[in-house]
C-alpha cells in the first residue's frame, strides 16, 4: 500500500475531504468485521474494487500496488482452508480483500499532507491528556510512509554487498548493518528536521510576506 | 494566476548577494563531543556573500556548520548570526538560514516533492496560499517544476539535491549553508548544482571536498582538527590544502 501514494486526479474521491474518507474507510473496516456470510462480503469485495478504479487508477495498477497485501491474503486463506474450512476462508478473503482495496482507493485520493493533517487533528486530545505530542505523533507517520522504499533499497544494496562476499542468506549478516544504517540516518534526520523549522508554530497567524522573527520559547542549555 | 515569480517565492533573484549578507560570529567556541574535539577555540566572523570551506573528513568543517542555526551546542564559546545568539534564538536564525545536507535523502522528510517543499513553510507558520505560491516558485526558480508531484524515492540522487534546495530556498532564507553539495552527485548534477550556487542572491557558506566549487570563492578557510588553520583568497588557501594533503 505504501508504494500507492497519493495520485493526482479530480474523481469524487479525489474531492472528498480527507477526514471523511478515513472515518468512511473505519466504518467500513469496522462494519466487515461483523459480516461473515459470502455474498454480502462478495458485494464488498466489487464495491471496494469499484472504489478502486473510479479514482482513474487502471486496474493493472491496482493489481500491482496491491502485490503485497495479496500474497498474504493468499497466505491466510490457504491457512484458513487447511485449518477450518472453505467458507471461512473465501469470508476471510473477501474481508481483508475489500478493506484493502477501499484502503487503496483512500490512499490514492489523499496527499499524505492531508493525512498527516487529520492524524495530527485525532492525536490532539491524547496531547491535552499529556499522553503525546500530537504533531511529532503525525510526523513519525509521514516518516514511516517516506522512509519504507528508501530503507528497503537499503537492505537490497546491503543484501547484494553482502552476496558479493558470500554471505547471502546470512540474517546477522542483513540485520546488524542495515540497524546501523537506520540509526546513522534517524540522527542526520532529526538534525534536518530541526534544520527545518519542526515543530510548526502553532500559535503564529498567518504571516505577512515577511514573517516577523520571533525568538524561541525554549533556551536550550548549552 | 498565481505569481510564482522568485522575488516572492523563495529568493530575490537578481539581489545583490552581499546585501543579504548576515555577519555570522563565532567567539572562542568550542565543541567536544563523546571526549572528541570537534572545534577548538574558533575565533572567526563570516560576513562575505561566498565563504568555502575546507578539511580533511572529521575536521570539524559540518560541525562549523550545524553551530550556526544552533543544532550543535558548543561547550565553550558562542555563535551569533546577525547579532542574535545561535543557541537561544535558533527558530528565528532558521528562519533566515538554510542548512543542505550532503545526503538530501536525510533531508527530505515527506513522500513527494511539493509536499516537502511545503513541510518547511508549514513550520514556519506560512499560510496556505503562500506556501502553495512559495513551492511553485521555488520549483520553477531552480527548473524542477515537472517534478512537482513526483514521489520522492522514484527520483535521481541530482534531482533529490535540488528537491532538497528548493526546500531550503522556499523559505526565503539570506543564508544558505551548503554541507558537500556534491559529495553524491554524478559530474552533470555536479555541475548543475555549481550553477545554481553561482547564480544564488543568497550568502552561502559551502563546506566541500569539491576544490573547484570553491575556485572562484573571495574567502576560505581551512580547518584542521577542529582549528582554523589558513583563511584567505581562495587560490592561496585552495593551494595549501593540495600541498598539505599530498
Amino acid at each position: 500500500m505504501i508504494a500507492a501514494l497519493a495520485r493526482p486526479g479530480s474523481s469524487p474521491l479525489h474531492r472528498t475531504a480527507a477526514a471523511r474518507k478515513l472515518a468512511a474507510l473505519a466504518a467500513i473496516a469496522t462494519l466487515l468485521f461483523f459480516v461473515d456470510a459470502p455474498a454480502p462480503l462478495g458485494f464488498a469485495f466489487a464495491a471496494g474494487l469499484a472504489a478502486a478504479r473510479s479514482t482513474g487508477v487502471r486496474f493493472a495498477e491496482i493489481g500491482s500496488d496491491l502485490k503485497g497485501p495479496a500474497a498474504v491474503l493468499a497466505v491466510l486463506g490457504l491457512a484458513d482452508w487447511w485449518l477450518v474450512d472453505a467458507a471461512t476462508a473465501v469470508s476471510v478473503v473477501l474481508r481483508l480483500g475489500a478493506i484493502a482495496l477501499f484502503a487503496h482507493a483512500v490512499t490514492v485520493t489523499t496527499s499524505t499532507a492531508e493525512l498527516t493533517a487529520v492524524l495530527e487533528r485525532l492525536f490532539v486530545p491524547a496531547e491535552r491528556l499529556g499522553l503525546l505530542d500530537a504533531a511529532r505523533a503525525a510526523l513519525t507517520v509521514t516518516l514511516a510512509i517516506r522512509f519504507v522504499p528508501l530503507i528497503v533499497e537499503e537492505a537490497r544494496e546491503i543484501r547484494q554487498a553482502q552476496a558479493a562476499r558470500g554471505l547471502d542468506g546470512s540474517i546477522t549478516a542483513l540485520a546488524v548493518p542495515l540497524m546501523v544504517r537506520v540509526i546513522v540516518r534517524a540522527e542526520a534526520l532529526a538534525d534536518a528536521i530541526d534544520a527545518r523549522g519542526f515543530p510548526p508554530e502553532r500559535a503564529v497567524v498567518a504571516p505577512s510576506r515577511s514573517p516577523e522573527i520571533r525568538p524561541d520559547r525554549e533556551v536550550p542549555t548549552p | 494566476m498565481s505569481d510564482t515569480s522568485p522575488e516572492r517565492a523563495g529568493g530575490a533573484t537578481g539581489a545583490d548577494p552581499s546585501a543579504l549578507a548576515q555577519t555570522i560570529v563565532f567567539s572562542g567556541v568550542s565543541v567536544v563531543r563523546d571526549g572528541r574535539t570537534a572545534l577548538d577555540r574558533v575565533s572567526i566572523g563570516f560576513e562575505e556573500a561566498r565563504v568555502g570551506i575546507v578539511g580533511l573528513n572529521g575536521s570539524g568543517k559540518s560541525t562549523l556548520l550545524k553551530c550556526i542555526i544552533g543544532l550543535v551546542a558548543p561547550s565553550a564559546g558562542t555563535v551569533a548570526v546577525d547579532g542574535r545568539d545561535a543557541l537561544r534564538e535558533a527558530r528565528a536564525i532558521r528562519r533566515t538560514t538554510g542548512l543542505l545536507f550532503q545526503d538530501p535523502d536525510n533531508q527530505i522528510v515527506m513522500p513527494t516533492v511539493d509536499e516537502d517543499l511545503a513541510f518547511g513553510l508549514k513550520n514556519h507558520g506560512f499560510s496556505k496560499a503562500e506556501t502553495a505560491e512559495r513551492v511553485a516558485g521555488a520549483l520553477v526558480r531552480l527548473g524542477i517544476a515537472p517534478l512537482a508531484r513526483r514521489r520522492i524515492h522514484e527520483l535521481s540522487g541530482g534531482e533529490k539535491q535540488l528537491v532538497a534546495l528548493a526546500g531550503v530556498l522556499a523559505i526565503s532564507p539570506r543564508t544558505v549553508l551548503f554541507d558537500e553539495p556534491t559529495a553524491h552527485l554524478d559530474l552533470k548534477n555536479r555541475n548543475r548544482l555549481r550553477d545554481v550556487l553561482h547564480a544564488l542572491p543568497e550568502q552561502a557558506i559551502v563546506v566541500s571536498h569539491d576544490l573547484e566549487l570553491l575556485a572562484d570563492f573571495p574567502r576560505v578557510v581551512m580547518i584542521e582538527a577542529g582549528r582554523i588553520v589558513r583563511d584567505g583568497a581562495a587560490a592561496d588557501v585552495l593551494a595549501h590544502y593540495r600541498e598539505a594533503n599530498r
